[in-house]
């Protein structure tokens, strides 16, 4: 019964969809960086995930020349989905949780994550093509209600 | 019937996408995000009015379609003509930017005497090779740039394949409106500037055919460790201590995502940073940080076996369309395959 249900949305996330032969997904929000990074965490949330951490990469970065020291990751994932795909696939786990860069510009912030389906270029397994299929899903969702978000 | 219900979904699926496509809801989408939502640029160039007025419509699907290989912007090749019609017809209006056809025939130009006006008028800003000096693409937003506008690579494949001479002509003749490529009208004959396109084109077959391979790799280095668990951990944590890599509190695999009792506590993640490395990379490639933080991962099997595990930042390197990631990206390749190789002595 899931089966054939996960088969559904597996071959709907590949189907012709607007968007790049790209690796990575990505939004621009309109709302500034903090309130972008909070409203991410909610959208995560109301999506499943539990969010594992945030890791701020900007310490020092303005004595790098940076203008701007807003830049922080957001690790996520749903427990049960992170322990099976790191135990099946050993080869998955620098990709988990999965995690989404939170970066701003002037009054905007983007929001980027890696494209699951392009880990599934490198992995022959229907099984965790189905899995990242439904990453795919979420995270342009996640990503749609970002765009979206004021 | 269940099959027929799904099969039923998905051909309505491609009908509701083709319907009417919107070209401000795609760009939004598609756009957006490098280009910024009133086109004022970032990752992306700046698209304004001035900018859009040299360019023919037939030259922004080009360029939809192809992207830059190399130089971040991808290739929308899974749009449809549709979709692709409705973002520039989006543009064109937004804007209020005419417009332009050229002839698409080559121009009679002089490579070699074009070589010498390129160096005297061009070089410059695009850099001898026309590759556009490196260091990113777009405008100056958060990183430190040498120009306010990043010059574009006017030597990539995209660029040349979707622009006729005439238009390259266009632009070395009127320069760029709003932007920061001045007119050459009164520097440079109309011959002069058949000679600069015909010059620019040969450096665009050189770009070609020096462009990498593609070449496939693996994606994650894992090796096994001889040593018990807790000795390779500590042989990972000793290795990166060695390598000048600043670390931060190692984290379990699973910490976070449920409490700190029911972790798989094989399963530990030794983090790491170098610094200088990591804020090079951001400068050529801001969206890197979905990568990050360098880690190595040490993992008990149910069997016994422990293994390193590490993202390989050589493939990585590729997953950007970005040409000028790949050196700093090996040279912190080669620098975990050492902590890989030390700690597993």
């Amino acid at each position: 019964m899931k089966r054939w249900l996960l088969t559904l949305l597996m071959m709907a996330a590949l189907l012709p969809a607007a968007q790049a032969a790209q690796t990575t997904l990505m939004a621009r929000s309109q709302m500034p960086f903090d309130a972008a990074l909070a409203k991410v965490q909610e959208v995560l949330a109301e999506h499943g995930y539990t969010v594992a951490h945030i890791q701020k990469c900007d310490g020092g970065m303005a004595q790098f020349g940076y203008h701007s020291d807003k830049y922080q990751l957001v690790f996520f994932g749903k427990l049960e989905e992170v322990r099976r795909v790191s135990h099946s696939h050993p080869e998955m786990i620098p990709f988990l949780p999965l995690k989404l860069a939170v970066f701003a510009e002037h009054q905007e912030t983007l929001v980027v994550a890696l494209d699951p389906l392009e880990l599934g270029r490198y992995i022959n397994d229907a099984d965790l093509q189905i899995q990242l299929a439904r990453w795919h899903s979420d995270l342009r969702s996640i990503l749609q209600e970002m765009r979206e978000a004021r | 019937m269940r099959l027929l219900i799904a099969a039923g979904l998905l051909l309505a699926w491609p009908l509701t996408l083709n319907a009417a496509p919107k070209g401000d809801a795609l760009f939004a989408e598609n756009c957006a995000v490098c280009h910024q939502t009133e086109g004022h640029g970032g990752i992306g160039l700046p698209l304004d009015q001035g900018r859009l007025s040299l360019l023919s419509d037939d030259y922004l699907k080009a360029t939809i379609r192809a992207g830059r290989p190399g130089r971040l912007m991808p290739s929308f090749d899974e749009l449809s003509d549709a979709q692709v019609t409705a973002i520039v017809g989006y543009l064109r209006s937004h804007y209020q930017a005419p417009a332009r056809a050229y002839d698409s025939a080559p121009l009679a130009g002089d490579a070699g005497r074009g070589a010498e006006l390129f160096a005297a008028n061009c070089v410059v800003c695009h850099g001898a090779d026309g590759s556009g000096q490196g260091r990113g693409t777009g405008v100056t937003i958060s990183r430190e740039r040498e120009f306010s506008i990043m010059p574009p690579a006017i030597t990539n494949p995209g660029f040349l394949g979707a622009a006729p001479d005439a238009m390259i002509a266009a632009i070395i003749r009127e320069g760029r409106p709003g932007g920061v490529m001045p007119s050459f009208r009164n520097e440079l004959s109309p011959q002069d500037i058949a000679d600069v396109v015909a010059h620019v084109r040969v450096l665009g077959k050189q770009a070609a055919d020096s462009r990498p391979n593609g070449e496939r790799l693996e994606l994650t280095l894992i090796v096994d460790s001889p040593y018990d668990f807790d000795t390779t951990v500590k042989n990972v944590r000793q290795a990166l201590g060695g390598s000048n890599f600043r670390t931060f509190p190692e984290r379990f695999l699973e910490e976070g995502l449920t409490d700190e009792f029911s972790h798989d506590q094989k399963q530990v993640s030794l983090r790491f940073c170098n610094f200088t490395q990591l804020f090079d990379l951001l400068n050529i490639e801001p969206r890197l940080g979905v990568v990050l933080p360098c880690r190595v991962t040490v993992v008990e099997h149910p069997d016994g076996k422990v293994q390193l595990i590490a993202a390989n930042m050589r493939t990585i390197s590729h997953w950007f369309n970005n040409d000028e990631l790949e050196a700093v990206a090996n040279k912190m390749a080669d620098a975990v395959q050492a902590v890989l190789e030390e700690a597993t002595l």
